[in-house]
């Protein structure tokens, strides 16, 4: 299978898919499109096929935001730069059901860091912060996010992942190349 | 049957009530050859002989499926195997109400923004083996 991950295009068919979700389905069939270009609030990239390059078979949402210095406890805010901190959300990752266990969460994942270290180095952002469903802080946790506080009752784990972190993994990545 | 139901009421008032006018509105459609074919077509499957009805009992399976869309439940057809096929069609898909829209600004408590602030400042975790894996590609 020869998958390749790229921005979602208009004509990309999301009608069957599937990932046993129906808010990250719904999202992707009714408003990806919409929030990349038209309010231009959150960027998705799908997985596709080669033989099939229009259906989609994974995708993940990224959207930029910051939080003002003056939002943290104040006993931290002495440690953090004056400005406001920049934020890469990855604000959805999902995998049709039917290609579940073939790897292709890794890649959505693998993109999104490529992309967010990318972001990091051009523009800058601090971290990537992702919303998790409790049963998949452990596939995060692999791979480095960190728990924020605690699960909030509509059952979803705000989590972390440093930059910093992020840039001494694709060192060792390069290194060992 | 007693007499009294079959008299004429003299009161003006009582004998518009009883004859109430309906207006009906005409309702024309340009139909394309293929379409025309598919109604007759349903119209003999459904054993209906007048497209007065046709639209009738239409508008009331169109209505139910708006109704049903507005409340955010989903149109699917089930077979005997139990095989499911959801219903999109984009029109009905207009009146379903907005959920999960990603928000840039997201909503933090106190506890995630002291977390948040303890890791920004402290010093960045080691990466996992994974990590350095899906940064490999």
């Amino acid at each position: 299978m020869a998958i390749v991950i790229r921005k979602l295009e208009e004509h990309d068919e999301a009608a069957h898919f599937d990932c046993g979700d129906e808010p990250l389905n719904n999202y992707l069939k009714r408003h990806a499109w919409t929030n990349q270009q038209k309010t231009a609030i959150g960027v998705t990239y799908v997985a596709v096929e080669q033989s099939a390059p229009r259906a989609v078979l994974g995708y993940f949402t990224l959207a930029a935001s910051s939080l003002a210095r003056e939002r943290f406890p104040k006993k931290f805010v002495r440690g953090l730069p004056p400005y406001e901190l920049p934020l890469l959300l990855l604000a959805r990752l999902a995998v049709d059901r039917r290609f579940g266990g073939r790897g292709l969460g890794h890649a959505l994942l693998s993109e999104a860091l490529q992309i967010a270290l990318h972001i990091a180095e051009e523009v800058g952002c601090r971290c990537l912060i992702t919303d998790a469903y409790r049963d998949k802080t452990g596939w995060y946790a692999r791979y480095g996010f960190q728990p924020l506080g605690e699960a909030a009752a509509g059952g979803t784990q705000k989590m972390f992942l440093d930059v910093r972190t992020i840039r001494a993994a694709y060192g060792r990545a390069e290194t060992e190349r | 049957m007693p007499s009294a139901s079959r008299k004429k009421s003299s009161d003006p008032a009582s004998q518009t009530r009883s004859k109430p006018r309906v207006r009906k509105t005409k309702f024309q459609a340009d139909l394309a050859p293929s379409e025309d074919r598919m109604v007759r077509h349903l119209k003999a499957e459904l054993e209906m002989t007048s497209n007065s009805d046709f639209l009738t009992d239409a508008l009331a399976l169109f209505r139910w499926a708006v109704s049903e869309r507005k409340r955010g439940h989903r149109i699917l057809s089930e077979s005997a195997t139990g095989e499911r096929k959801v219903l999109l069609f984009p029109r009905l898909e207009r009146v379903a109400p907005e959920v999960n829209l990603p928000q840039a600004e997201i909503a933090w408590t106190p506890q995630e923004m002291e977390s948040l602030a303890q890791l920004v400042t402290g010093k960045p975790a080691e990466p996992t083996e994974a990590l350095v894996r899906a940064m490999r590609h």
